[in-house]
């Protein structure tokens, strides 16, 4: 893989979990423009990697490196991460009651913005802006005055995340899970935000459990985690297989 | 420690009996009162319900009634601005100040000074009641008692956004006590608004006791907000007591930020039928400062309702306590009674303590309490950090959030800012929190 123009390199990545080895090796390389699917059983390190990626903390990175943009990802702190344009999609959002959700997106975007030397958002435009990607992923007027996420159902969850996504306009999104739990209604719609995002400029790592997402947002390359390993890489056909043979083909392929 | 310190009060008390106005309480009211307290002694940390509170100034503090302050020793720019529309009376070191005061017609509404109203009788207190071993506080102020508002609302009155009594503690603890103390009585179907802040000017090491009583006829509501902002060194000390008759409604908001060490001991009794209470209290300690709450509530009467809330953040090397305990007595079936109770610790030398406690006489309740006491959240923090804002304005802002069930239910638009502006203040690295407010 031509990984010299990489704008996420992972090399040789091992990571540990309470003493137990959960990432085993993972090499990969994401360029600007591209669509990459992560795909794995469960307890694969699928999530793992997403949220090494991310910054979160409890994680003890025992071997490798990630390169972003050139730069030790790995010495960043997930503020840091955040505000040069790595933005991950949790699986399980969280709820945050008494924080309202447009403060949030406010706040985030400030960051963003303050980081690069901007001036920050306009009220006006700001607002403009939500409502705008509001519509875009069918969210009700009524969500500017909630609690982050408060009460919110899973997918009204998942299409949050995706809102802050396109508010945030990251350069490199990390999606962990965003199709669980998701009607087919919902899941185009959250396809549809993806796809919004998506220009030469910008990356995206969806990682997932099945292939149904795929079919909304046909991903560049494909690869399947395997105890913390990429087993096996390949086009969009790949996911196609993994779900016609299941993830036992590869799993003992890799045996 | 308690009976040296009953003698030093009754001593104290008798070298000031004859300069303590009479009209408020009768010299052998007053008498009464030192008789009661000297024989129950002063409460220590090791009574069951004081055991969070700090009560080693009391050895330090003198209990006379602080002097008249100088004349102009206190002015407006002093105190927290007015509430638009309410009529406000000012209390400085327990005594009436008309100057500093802006009282309005009211109709329906009769507020008087204690100490200028010689007329006015003094409600059978709530707070006295004999033997009951947390009123000690309240007759400590009922001895020494220098002055205090006494508000009766007719039966009708329709006053939401009504009346603001704000106590100024001025005097030095080592000069003298202030002892503010409200009695209001709410006739039947009246509602009233009435907010009660507690300060300090001038010296910040005042030694305050408070007492606050209050009757609910039938039918009537009130929402009664309390703000407790006084010095950084303050001893503050508030016992309040209520009696809610049937069908009436009596919200009580605190809010408690200020002081070095500060107890509120509450009771409530819920003596009619379908009396509701909402008890909402959100109160934040730093440094070295102790918050503690006591909160004693009595289901004496069928299908009565209480809410309580109480939210409570403990920074620094402060203690931050809570005690709630509700009694359903042998009449009150159909009772229902919702606690919330959770502190924040957010120091590693800070101390939380949360405790619901419920007593249960009869069959046919609803009751239901939840404690937790804890840290911020890591995975709303993550979340937070991972939207790209920094780790001190994520902590701000939960903690801000954590506040919010209390802080929503205040309806008073002005007063919200303001508390909002103050529970800003009270956290750290406070100015960018205040860019949102």
């Amino acid at each position: 893989m031509h990984s010299e123009n990489a704008m996420l390199k992972i090399d040789n990545l091992h990571v540990r979990v309470d003493g137990k080895e959960i990432l085993s090796g993972v090499t990969l390389a994401v360029r600007p423009g591209e669509v990459h699917a992560i795909m794995g059983p469960n307890g694969s390190g699928k999530s793992t990697l997403a949220h090494v990626l991310a910054g979160r903390p409890g994680y003890e990175i025992t071997a490798g490196k990630i390169l972003y943009e050139g730069r030790d990802l790995l010495a960043l702190a997930p503020e840091e991460r955040a505000r040069e344009g790595v933005f991950l999609g949790f699986q399980y959002p969280v709820e945050i009651p008494g924080v309202n959700n447009v403060y949030l997106l406010k706040a985030a975007l400030n960051a963003v913005r303050k980081h690069r030397g901007l001036a920050e958002v306009d009220a006006f435009e700001f607002l403009g802006l939500v409502r705008d990607r509001m519509k875009l992923m069918h969210i009700e007027d009524s969500f500017l005055s909630r609690g982050v996420n408060e009460g919110f159902s899973g997918g009204e969850k998942k299409r949050n995340e995706i809102l802050q996504m396109l508010v945030l306009e990251p350069r490199l999104a990390i999606l962990d899970e965003t199709d669980s739990g998701l009607d087919i209604d919902a899941l185009k719609l959250v396809a549809n935000g993806v796809n919004t995002l998506r220009s030469p400029e910008r990356a995206i790592v969806l990682v997932t459990h099945y292939q149904r997402l795929l079919d909304y947002i046909v991903p560049d390359h494909v690869h399947v985690l395997v105890r913390g390993r990429i087993a096996r890489s390949g086009d969009r056909t790949l996911a196609v297989e993994l779900e016609r043979r299941g993830y036992d083909w590869v799993t003992d392929e890799a045996a | 420690m308690s009976a040296p310190l009953a003698t030093r009060i009754a001593e104290e008390h008798a070298a000031a009996s004859e300069s303590l106005p009479r009209g408020l309480a009768g010299a052998e009211r007053r008498r009464k009162a030192i008789e009661a307290l000297t024989a129950q002694g002063l409460p220590t940390s090791r009574d069951e319900n004081w055991k969070y509170a700090n009560l080693r100034p009391l050895e330090r503090v003198r209990f006379t009634p602080a002097a008249a302050p100088p004349q102009g020793s206190v002015t407006l720019a002093n105190l927290p601005p007015p509430l638009e529309g309410y009529a406000r009376y000012v209390f400085v070191d327990g005594r009436f100040t008309p100057a500093l005061s802006t009282p309005a017609e009211r109709g329906g509404v009769r507020v008087d000074s204690l100490s200028r109203s010689p007329s006015v009788v003094l409600l059978p207190s709530a707070l006295a009641v004999q033997g009951l071993a947390d009123a000690r506080f309240a007759l400590l102020n009922e001895a020494f008692a220098t002055d205090g508002a006494a508000i009766r609302v007719a039966s009708g009155t329709d006053c939401p956004a009504c009346l603001e009594v704000v106590f100024v503690a001025s005097a030095d603890a080592q000069a003298g006590a202030s002892y503010p103390r409200l009695e209001l009585e709410v006739e039947a179907g009246a509602r009233l608004g009435i907010v009660e802040r507690h300060v300090s000017v001038g010296s910040d090491a005042s030694f305050v006791n408070s007492a606050v009583d209050v009757h609910l006829a039938s039918g009537a509501s009130v929402q009664h907000y309390r703000l407790q902002e006084t010095g950084a060194r303050a001893t503050w000390f508030d016992t309040l007591a209520a009696v809610v008759a049937e069908n009436a409604t009596y919200r009580v908001h605190s809010v408690g930020v200020g002081g070095l060490s500060a107890r509120s001991t509450l009771r409530v009794q819920l003596a009619g039928e379908r009396a509701e209470l909402g008890l909402f209290v959100a109160s934040l300690g730093d440094r070295a400062q102790v918050q503690d709450t006591y909160a004693l509530v009595e289901h004496a009467a069928p299908n009565a309702r209480t809410e309580q809330i109480f939210r409570g953040i403990a920074a620094g090397r402060a203690r931050v306590a809570f005690n709630g305990k509700i009694v359903v007595g042998k009449a009150a079936h159909g009772t229902d009674s919702r606690q919330s109770l959770r502190g924040l610790l957010a120091g590693p030398e800070a101390e939380i303590d949360v405790r619901p406690q419920l007593e249960i006489y009869t069959d046919d309740v609803r009751c239901s309490h939840g404690a937790t006491a804890g840290k911020l959240d890591e995975n709303m923090l993550f979340y937070l950090l991972a939207r790209g804002l920094d780790g001190a304005t994520a902590q701000r802002l939960l903690k801000w959030a954590f506040l919010e069930d209390v802080v929503a239910k205040i309806e008073v638009p002005e007063l919200r800012r303001q508390i909002e502006q103050r529970l800003a203040g009270q956290m750290p690295e406070a100015a960018a929190l205040q860019e949102l407010l």
